[in-house]
């Protein structure tokens, strides 16, 4: 009962003008950039960044989360149209989204995903509502070798669940994790890597590496592979509600894809891509339509939609109760908050409650708003994919560059963001993905912050993270995960290499 | 709050506009009529950047002159000071001038790119606050003497905002003085070091005396000890390091500077004036709810009390090992 008192609470907060309008502006801006191919929500997030400087907190939080979670659903429409997943996690939409929409049945596509989406929204914030309070309460007493476990397990767990072109992901990560250590050492105040340059003195701020990796080089690789106004596919609105049949299986698969996306999204290190692509894995194997798979089905466009949206929201439980970004996104939330001199940790829900209950009915709210502008508003939305990108990327751009001035005054960063870009650019020429490298960017310097933190707490001890039965708990679960990947990844290997012997058998294999 | 956030709002137009305008011919001793901008050295949300606001806020509504609020934060202020000592010399561009970069930054660094004394014209001084000693209630220590005799038989860890912050120097400052050897724990910033205090995975903490009062009330800390010369107003059963008989005051001071070169009547005017403000009791209470002591100063005074806070503070920070 506790939780639903609070939740009434934060539906007033939410519900006040205010709140409600940079909801809207939130999800508007979300379903716009989102729609956009090839721009995500952190493009969304770092551009509207500058505008949350001058709001109360709570109407800035609850502007990025609208920003973040509209980009999800206006992600999928590029994808079920154009086969241009307009956000990593719709890239997993497109395989049904676009095979439906080649049938000619978009409208059915679009009408599910954004079903699917607010359903699975919905089991998120159940989730985020459950368990961040009793979560907070237990977090109150961790400590730094505590957190460290928390994010280990986090970047094991991500690294585990990526399929493919692990090699590859891992130099990301690491290169992540050394552009993380530019700036002062936090525990020594030695400088390092800052080549004599004053501004790299506080380190490279994440509004620009990923503005530079996502916004710049994605901008630059959309250019060259769109000449814009390319949505051939028309809806046909009198297909646009999915029949009886398909509208029952919808719900297996949201239940599902929002089950397994919640977990994935409150996992630091896991997003909504992993997210998506697991439970799209998981319903190929248990779907009563398994067999159809690949040619275009509902719950097919139903379950990764369901699971990002989930995911989405519960990236919020570790972001808010522990202080530990769920995901790059996140990162900036936290600095959002760290600029209105909230710290977000388990005393947040204590100390700023009418936030936190907002943000959280803010959800109902703004997942109402977004299945409102996507279901009867979706041809607007399809039109904006006709915009001839020659004006549209220029305008970003600028946008972008506004975002990352705004930051700290300093063109500087301006520079180094297009820089990035550029070397991001040819990173994704040669099939190197951006993600990870956000992701050690962004959990490195926090887990090399609470492993020294520790180390010094113990007196250079390192058994104090087997005494501690938090850390212990966790780090017995990362060396479970490692062990079933290692296993997984063994196995594999075994069963490709005896395909090479017998190649005959490969068609049984898939 | 809703009008501070309004001048914020300025603040990105005000600054373009500054920009482009040429210095404006003003009469000597007079503001132009343009708005002034206020460097602040920190992101939104501390206590310069509140008394910024605060100044701000009162320059507008006490004498109707439009002022905003620029955060260049970065670099340990050394940013903001680069900045401001390159800005023209009109009256326009004031920085609220702190520890950071104007006395711990020139002992600190190998070199930084202004001269903090003669950079600068130092016009008015502000207040200052104390940081404090916090332990653990249950370790069952209220004097310094106790902590003394504490450490010495135990290691005790202490969390400070970061290095090379102030709770960081007097942290040093106090394990010198007394004698003992304690381990630092360095944060970013004071309320993840309060959230592992409170987790109980840390002995003590230093940190701004009075923004932790509730603390103190609730009985989840200690105060021991303050490090400023007198005990604060707001915290009456604080007894401060001097009258325990150790010689530690370690304040961080606020002023108001601007450019070298400025128009001695300039100078005057915006002493006069930001003197004006703070006399306001309204002004005054806030400050003292941020847990300043309001001083005023002479502009000379205050030129020569940065000079001297150079030398105080460069052998705490030598000793603190944090010089580069």
């Amino acid at each position: 009962m506790d939780i639903l008192a609070s939740f009434g609470q934060g539906l007033l907060v939410v519900l006040e003008p205010q709140n409600l309008m940079y909801c809207f502006i939130g999800v508007f801006l979300g379903t716009f950039i989102g729609v956009l191919p090839g721009i995500g929500s952190m493009a969304a997030i770092a551009m509207i960044l500058p505008l949350t400087f001058y709001l109360d907190p709570t109407p800035a939080l609850v502007m990025i989360a609208a920003v973040f979670y509209g980009a999800e659903y206006g992600g999928s429409t590029a994808s079920i149209l154009m086969n241009v997943p307009g956000t990593p996690a719709a890239s997993i939409t497109a395989i049904e989204g676009y095979q439906l929409a080649k049938k000619g049945r978009a409208g059915v596509a679009l009408f599910s995903t954004a079903t699917a989406s607010f359903g699975g929204a919905m089991i998120g914030m159940v989730v985020i509502a459950v368990l961040s309070p009793s979560l907070a309460q237990l977090a109150l007493s961790f400590g730094p070798a505590d957190y460290f476990a928390v994010i280990l397990l986090g970047l094991i767990a991500a690294s585990a669940v990526s399929n493919g072109g692990a090699l590859k992901g891992i130099a990301m990560v690491v290169t992540g994790l050394m552009l993380g250590t530019i700036g002062i050492d936090l525990t020594t105040g030695d400088l390092r890597f800052t080549m004599g340059i004053p501004e790299l003195r506080d380190g490279v701020h994440i509004v620009v590496v990923a503005m530079g990796l996502f916004g710049v080089s994605e901008l630059i690789a959309s250019i060259r592979a769109n000449t814009g106004g390319k949505a051939t596919q028309t809806i046909d609105y009198n297909e646009f509600y999915p029949s009886k049949e398909e509208w029952k299986s919808l719900f297996g698969p949201i239940l599902r894809g929002g089950t397994i996306g919640s977990f994935f999204g409150a996992l630091p290190g896991t997003g909504q891509t992993i997210a998506a692509a697991i439970a799209y894995a998981v319903e190929k194997r248990v779907s009563p339509q398994r067999k159809k798979f690949g040619t275009g089905v509902v719950p097919g466009v139903a379950v990764p939609e369901a699971a990002n949206n989930s995911a989405t929201q519960t990236a919020f439980i570790p972001t808010l109760t522990l202080g530990v970004p769920g995901s790059p996104p996140m990162a900036i939330v936290i600095g959002a908050l760290m600029i209105y001199g909230i710290t977000p940790g388990p005393r947040l829900l204590v100390e700023e409650p009418d936030m936190f209950w907002g943000l959280v009915a803010s959800f109902l709210v703004g997942n109402i708003m977004l299945l409102i502008l996507n279901v009867p508003l979706i041809g607007m939305w399809v039109r904006l994919l006709k915009i001839p990108y020659k004006i549209m990327y220029p305008t970003i751009i600028v946008l972008i560059c506004m975002g990352v001035y705004s930051l700290n005054n300093n063109v500087f960063d301006v520079w180094l963001t297009l820089v990035i870009g550029a070397v991001g650019y040819v990173m994704r020429l040669f099939r190197f993905e951006p993600a990870p490298l956000l992701l050690g960017f962004v959990l490195g310097p926090l887990m090399e912050e609470q492993l020294r933190r520790t180390m010094l707490l113990s007196r250079g001890d390192p058994m104090v993270f087997l005494e501690r039965p938090i850390s212990a708990t966790l780090i017995a679960i990362t060396v479970g995960i490692l062990v079933v990947a290692l296993y997984s990844t063994a196995q594999n290997r075994r069963r490709a290499r005896a395909t090479a012997k017998n190649p005959q058998q490969e068609g049984t294999q898939a | 709050m809703k009008l501070d956030r309004r001048t914020l709002l300025g603040t990105g137009l005000a600054s373009l506009a500054l920009f482009a305008a040429p210095a404006a011919m003003a009469e000597p001793g007079a503001w132009s009529g343009e708005p002034v901008r206020i460097v602040v050295t920190f992101p939104p949300g501390g206590t310069s950047d509140l008394v910024a606001r605060l100044l701000a806020k009162h320059l507008d509504s006490d004498f109707g002159q439009k002022a905003v609020v620029d955060n260049r934060p970065g670099a340990a202020g050394t940013v903001a000071a680069d900045y401001v000592a390159q800005q023209a010399a009109d009256g326009t561009t004031l920085i609220l001038s702190n520890n950071a970069p104007f006395t711990i930054a020139p002992t600190r660094f190998k070199s930084i790119p202004y001269e903090p004394i003669d950079g600068f014209a130092h016009i008015a001084y502000i207040g200052a606050s104390a940081p404090g000693l916090f332990v653990q209630p249950s370790l069952g220590i209220t004097t310094v003497d106790e902590y003394v005799a504490h450490a010495k038989e135990t290691e005790l860890t202490y969390g400070s905002s970061g290095v090379g912050s102030i709770s960081h120097i007097l942290g040093e400052a106090v394990d010198a003085t007394l004698g003992v050897e304690s381990i630092h724990v360095p944060y970013q910033g004071s309320s993840p070091a309060i959230q592992d205090f409170r987790a109980g995975v840390l002995d003590t903490f230093y940190d701004m005396a009075v923004q932790n009062s509730d603390m103190i009330e609730d009985k989840e800390a200690v105060a021991i000890a303050i490090a400023s010369p007198e005990r604060n107003p707001e915290l009456p059963d604080v007894p401060t390091f001097r009258e325990q008989g150790h010689d530690i005051v370690i304040e961080n001071w606020v002023g108001l500077s601007g450019p070298a070169g400025m128009d001695p009547d300039m100078v005057t005017t915006i002493h006069d004036t930001v003197l004006a403000v703070f006399a306001n009791p309204e002004v005054q209470t806030r400050l003292t709810e941020l847990g300043i002591t309001h001083r005023a100063m002479s502009t000379e005074d205050y030129t020569s009390f940065v000079a001297e806070q150079i030398d105080i503070w460069a052998p705490l920070i030598i000793s603190a090992g944090i010089a580069e």
